[in-house]
C-alpha cells in the first residue's frame, strides 16, 4: 500500500549569530547550515496494517509522514501510495488518504461541526449514501452526531479531535496519516480514539501510520513500530521482535528477609532498597527458574516477581543509540 | 473536454459551498460587519474626497479635469474591491505558511492555490465594492458617457483583467514567504503604491517610471489604458475592444507567472513545528 | 525601569531577524516616496508657489514624512486584539510588569531597529534620487523635535486607545482600519491639509490628526508664522494631555474589568 524509497529530506537553516551584533551581522551575512532531517529512509506497508512511528523530538518523524502524506516534498527519493507517487500526481493520490494531525484541526473553527463535512461531502464529491453511511459508522464508534450541530470553537479538545478523525474518514480513504492524535487528551477521550483507530483497521481495513509518543497507542494499537532517530530508522518490526532483538532481558524481582541480598554470578544485580533486590538476566543466558533455586539456596526468599522489559525500557535504550 | 466540463463544475460546486459558509461565518461576528462597513466606504468617500481638493488647488491634473479623474478612480475601486474579494489572503501570505496552514490545501484533492483563495474568500470586500461602483456611474455622469452594451461589455472585460493584474501582484509578493519564510505583509505598502498610480493618470510621471509601469509591473493596465480608452484620451491606444483585450491579456499572463511563482514556492514549503 | 529596558533590547534584535523584511521595506517605501515626489511635480508643473509652499519644499515634505512614517508604527493595537481574542488578558495582566508599559516599550524597541533599517537608508535614498531635504530654518531644530516626541505619543495613544475597543467589541481589526484611513488621510502625511478646503482644514485642525505628521512637517519646511507654528503646539500640547488622560482612565476601566471577570 505504501512504498517508501531511500526518502531525503534536507532543511536550510540561517545561521544567527547572538544578541544585538550578531542581529546586525544576520542583515548582511549569507551563512545557511544543511540539516539533513531524514536521511535514506525506506520501507513498505501493506494493507490494513497499522504502524507506529516513534523516535525523540526532532528525529523526523513528523517531517516522513509530512511526506508521505505530500505536505513536504522531498530533497530525494518517492514515495508511492497504492502505486503512485504522491510528488507527481498529489490531487489524485490525495484522495486515497486521510491526514490528522493532533496540534491542529482542519475543522471550521467559526461554524458547526457539520458544515466542514458539508464541504468535505463536496471537495470530495461523497455521494450522499456514501455520506450517510459514513456518518453512521463513525457515530456507532464516535457518537459523533450529538457533536454535529455545536460549533466547533466551542468543543473541548477531545471533542474536536473526534471531529477532525471524523473528517478525515468521510471520503473512506484507504490510508490514514496521524501524527500526534492523542496529545493531550485525557484518559477517557485516548479510550475512545483508540477503539475507533482498532475499528476502522477492523471494519474498513483502512492502513493506518501513526506518530506518537504515548507508550499507551503504542501497546495498544500497533502491530508494527518504526523507530527512527536523527532521520534514520533504527529498527523496524513488532513489539516483541524488537524487544528480544534491543532488550533480551528480564529482571527477576526478589525480596529478602534482610538487606543483605546476595550477588549471582550469571546475572547482574542492579539495585537493593531495603529487603528488595533486583537482578537484571538475559534470557538466552538463564531461566528464572534457576536464578530462584540458586538464590534460595544461600538465602532464603520471602516474595519473587519478574518483570519484562516495557516500551520505555526500548524506547530508552533505542534513542540512546 | 468532457473532463475539462467536469472539474469545472466541480470547482464551482465547492466554490458554492465556501461561498455559503463565508456568509455564515460573517453572521457569526455581527459585530465585524457594522465594523467593516464603516471602515471601507469611509476610506474611499475620504480618498475621493482628496481628490476633489486637489484639482480645486492646482485645476486640471495634467490635462485630466474632475469628471475624468472621479471615472478614473471609480474604475480603480472596483477593480480594487473585487481583488479584496478574491485574492487580499495574497497579503497574509507569509503567516499562513509560518503557521503551517498549507498543510490542509495540499492533503486535499484540489488545486492548493484556488483552496488558500477561495476558503479564505473575503465578502467583506463587498463593502468596497458600493463606494466604487457610486463613484464610478458619477464618474460616467461627469464625463458625459453614452452608456452603450459596447460600453458594458468593454468594462467587465476590463474589471476582469485589473482584478487578475492586482492579484497577481499580490500573489507574487506574497509567494515571495515560501522562500524567505518571514510573514511580511506588505499590503499598506503595497496599496499605497497602486493607490498613487491607479488612481491619478500614469501620464503625470516621468517616461521611465511610465515604461516600468507599462512593461514590467504592468499597472497601467489596472485602470490608466482602460479608462484612457474609454475616454478617448490621447495616448497613442485605440478605442474599442482592443484595449480591453490587451488588459485581460496583461492580466492573464500576469497571473500565469504568478501560479508559476507559487508552485515553485509551494515546493520549498517547510510546514510548521519541528 | 530595567525590565522594560531589556523588553525594548530583545525588541530590537527582535526586529532586526527578517532581512528580507528590512529590504523589502526600503524596496516599497522608496518607490512610495518617488512616485510622491514625481507626483507633486507634475501637480506643479506652471506654478511657482500654491498655497505658500513651492515644489522644492513639498520634496522635502515627503521625504520627511516617509521617515517620520517609520517612528509612527505601532503594534501595541494588534497585541491587545490578540490578547483579549486568546484570552490571555487576565494572565498577562498579572505579571509585574504593567502591560501597557510593555507594549510600549516593544514599540520603541522596534522602532529603534527601524530608525537604522528603514529610516537612514530613506533618507539616503531620497537625498540622492530626490533632492537632499534639508531643513528651512535650523534654529526651529528644537521646535520640531519636541512636537516629533509629542507626535509620536499622540499616534501611540490614539493606537492604544483603538486597541482597547477590543474589550468592547470582539475583533477589532475592523476598528484598527477606520484609525489606519483616518491617520493616512486626514492626518497630512500623503497630501497636507491646505490644500483642503477653509472650513474642512478648519475642523481638521481641532482634531488630533494633523498634529501627527503635518505639524512637525510645516516645521521642518518652515511654512507658517512663528507665533501659528507655537499655537499649533499649543494645541499638540493639550492633545497630548488629553488623550494621556482618556488613556489612563480607560487602563484602570479595563483593569478593574478583567480583575472581577477574569478576562
Amino acid at each position: 500500500m505504501i512504498d517508501v524509497n531511500k526518502l531525503c529530506k534536507d532543511y536550510i537553516i540561517k545561521r544567527k549569530g547572538a544578541g544585538l551584533s550578531g542581529a546586525l551581522k544576520g542583515l548582511v551575512s549569507r551563512n545557511t547550515d544543511t540539516i539533513h532531517a531524514v536521511k535514506d529512509l525506506s520501507f513498505h506497508i501493506d494493507e490494513g496494517e497499522i504502524v507506529g512511528f516513534i523516535g525523540p523530538n526532532g528525529a523526523g518523524k513528523s517531517t516522513t509522514i509530512k511526506m508521505m502524506s505530500g505536505i513536504l516534498t522531498p530533497t530525494s527519493g518517492s514515495v508511492l501510495i497504492d502505486g503512485e507517487d504522491i510528488t507527481k500526481h498529489r490531487k489524485e493520490v490525495v484522495r486515497n488518504i486521510g491526514v490528522v494531525f493532533g496540534q491542529r484541526t482542519q475543522l471550521n473553527w467559526d461554524l458547526r461541526l457539520g458544515e466542514t463535512f458539508e464541504l468535505l461531502k463536496h471537495i470530495y464529491r461523497i455521494p450522499q449514501n456514501d455520506f450517510d453511511n459514513t456518518l453512521n459508522v463513525m457515530d456507532d464508534i464516535l457518537g459523533i452526531k450529538e457533536l454535529i450541530d455545536k460549533p466547533v470553537r466551542q468543543m473541548s479538545l477531545g471533542q474536536r479531535v473526534k471531529g477532525d478523525l471524523v473528517a478525515s474518514m468521510l471520503h473512506s480513504p484507504k490510508v490514514l496519516f496521524l501524527d500526534e492524535p492523542t496529545i493531550g487528551l485525557d484518559v477517557s477521550a485516548k479510550y475512545s480514539l483508540r477503539k475507533f483507530i482498532k475499528e476502522i483497521n477492523e471494519v474498513r481495513k483502512t492502513t493506518i501510520v501513526l506518530t506518537t509518543h504515548d507508550l499507551g497507542d503504542i501497546r495498544e494499537l500497533c502491530e508494527r513500530l518504526i523507530i527512527i532517530n536523527h532521520g534514520t530508522m533504527i529498527e523496524d518490526g513488532n513489539l516483541k521482535e524488537i524487544t528480544d532483538r534491543i532488550a533480551p532481558y528480564k529482571t527477576l524481582v526478589a525480596e529478602f528477609y534482610d538487606e543483605k541480598a546476595p550477588t549471582h554470578d550469571r546475572c547482574e544485580l542492579i539495585s537493593r532498597e531495603g529487603n528488595v533486590a533486583r537482578y537484571r538476566f538475559n534470557k538466552s543466558d538463564i531461566t528464572a527458574a534457576d536464578i530462584i533455586s540458586d538464590l534460595s539456596s544461600i538465602k532464603p526468599l520471602k516474595d519473587v516477581s519478574i518483570e519484562e522489559a516495557g516500551i520505555d525500557d526500548i524506547i530508552k535504550i533505542a534513542y540512546g543509540r | 473536454m468532457r473532463k475539462a466540463f467536469d472539474t469545472l463544475g466541480h470547482y464551482l460546486d465547492v466554490t458554492g459551498q465556501e461561498i455559503k459558509m463565508a456568509f455564515m461565518t460573517m453572521i457569526e461576528y455581527p459585530s465585524n460587519i457594522a465594523g467593516w462597513f464603516i471602515s471601507n466606504p469611509l476610506q474611499f468617500i475620504m480618498g475621493f474626497a482628496i481628490i476633489k481638493f486637489v484639482v480645486e488647488s492646482f485645476g486640471e491634473i495634467n490635462g485630466w479635469n474632475y469628471g475624468q479623474l472621479a471615472f478614473l478612480y471609480g474604475l480603480s475601486v472596483i477593480s480594487h474591491a473585487l481583488s479584496m474579494i478574491f485574492f487580499v489572503q495574497g497579503w497574509f501570505m507569509g503567516w499562513y505558511v509560518i503557521e503551517g496552514d498549507f498543510d490542509r490545501y495540499l492533503t486535499r484533492p484540489l488545486g492548493v492555490m484556488y483552496q488558500f483563495f477561495f476558503t479564505n474568500i473575503n465578502i467583506f470586500g463587498l463593502t468596497d465594492l458600493v463606494p466604487g461602483i457610486m463613484v464610478f456611474i458619477y464618474g460616467c455622469m461627469k464625463s458625459g458617457i453614452q452608456v452603450s452594451v459596447m460600453f458594458v461589455f468593454q468594462v467587465i472585460i476590463m474589471l476582469i483583467g485589473a482584478t487578475l493584474i492586482r492579484g497577481g501582484i499580490y500573489i507574487l509578493l506574497g509567494s515571495t514567504s515560501f522562500h524567505t519564510r518571514s510573514a511580511v505583509d506588505f499590503g499598506q505598502y503595497t496599496q499605497e503604491i497602486m493607490d498613487k498610480t491607479t488612481m491619478y493618470p500614469l501620464s503625470m510621471y516621468p517616461e521611465s517610471l511610465q515604461f516600468i509601469l507599462t512593461y514590467l509591473i504592468p499597472i497601467g493596465w489596472v485602470s490608466y489604458y482602460p479608462v484612457s480608452s474609454l475616454l478617448g484620451i490621447e495616448n497613442g491606444l485605440s478605442g474599442g475592444m482592443t484595449t480591453a483585450l490587451i488588459t485581460l491579456a496583461v492580466g492573464l499572463l500576469l497571473m500565469c507567472l504568478a501560479g508559476a511563482y507559487f508552485r515553485s514556492g509551494l515546493k520549498k514549503y517547510e510546514s510548521a513545528g519541528n | 525601569m530595567k525590565k522594560y529596558l531589556y523588553i525594548l533590547k530583545t525588541q530590537i534584535i527582535k526586529s532586526m531577524t527578517y532581512e528580507f523584511n528590512v529590504y523589502g521595506n526600503i524596496i516599497m517605501q522608496t518607490i512610495i516616496m518617488i512616485t510622491s515626489a514625481y507626483f507633486w511635480r507634475a501637480l506643479y508643473t506652471g506654478r511657482s508657489v500654491v498655497d505658500g509652499v513651492d515644489v522644492g519644499s513639498m520634496q522635502t515634505y515627503i521625504i520627511i514624512s516617509s521617515a517620520l512614517s517609520v517612528l509612527l508604527i505601532t503594534n501595541v493595537e494588534r497585541r491587545i486584539g490578540s490578547s483579549v481574542e486568546k484570552g490571555s488578558v487576565a494572565t498577562d495582566m498579572m505579571k509585574p510588569i504593567s502591560l501597557f508599559g510593555m507594549f510600549l516599550a516593544e514599540d520603541i524597541g522596534n522602532i529603534i531597529a527601524l530608525i537604522f533599517q528603514n529610516m537612514i537608508p530613506i533618507l539616503i535614498i531620497g537625498t540622492l534620487m530626490i533632492k537632499p531635504p534639508l531643513m528651512a530654518d535650523v534654529r526651529d531644530l528644537p521646535l520640531f523635535i519636541i512636537s516629533v516626541i509629542e507626535s509620536f505619543l499622540i499616534n501611540w495613544l490614539i493606537a492604544a486607545l483603538f486597541g482597547m475597543m477590543a474589550f468592547t467589541a470582539i475583533n477589532n481589526n475592523a476598528l484598527i482600519q477606520v484609525k489606519k484611513h483616518l491617520i493616512r488621510l486626514l492626518s497630512g502625511s500623503i497630501i497636507p491639509i491646505w490644500f483642503f478646503p477653509d472650513s474642512i482644514s478648519g475642523v481638521l485642525t481641532a482634531l488630533p490628526f494633523v498634529y501627527i505628521y503635518q505639524l512637525p512637517l510645516s516645521i521642518y519646511i518652515g511654512r507658517g508664522e512663528r507665533a501659528d507654528i507655537l499655537m499649533q503646539m499649543g494645541i499638540q500640547f493639550i492633545w497630548l494631555i488629553v488623550l494621556s488622560a482618556l488613556f489612563f482612565f480607560a487602563e484602570s476601566r479595563i483593569t478593574r474589568k478583567v480583575m472581577v471577570q477574569g478576562g
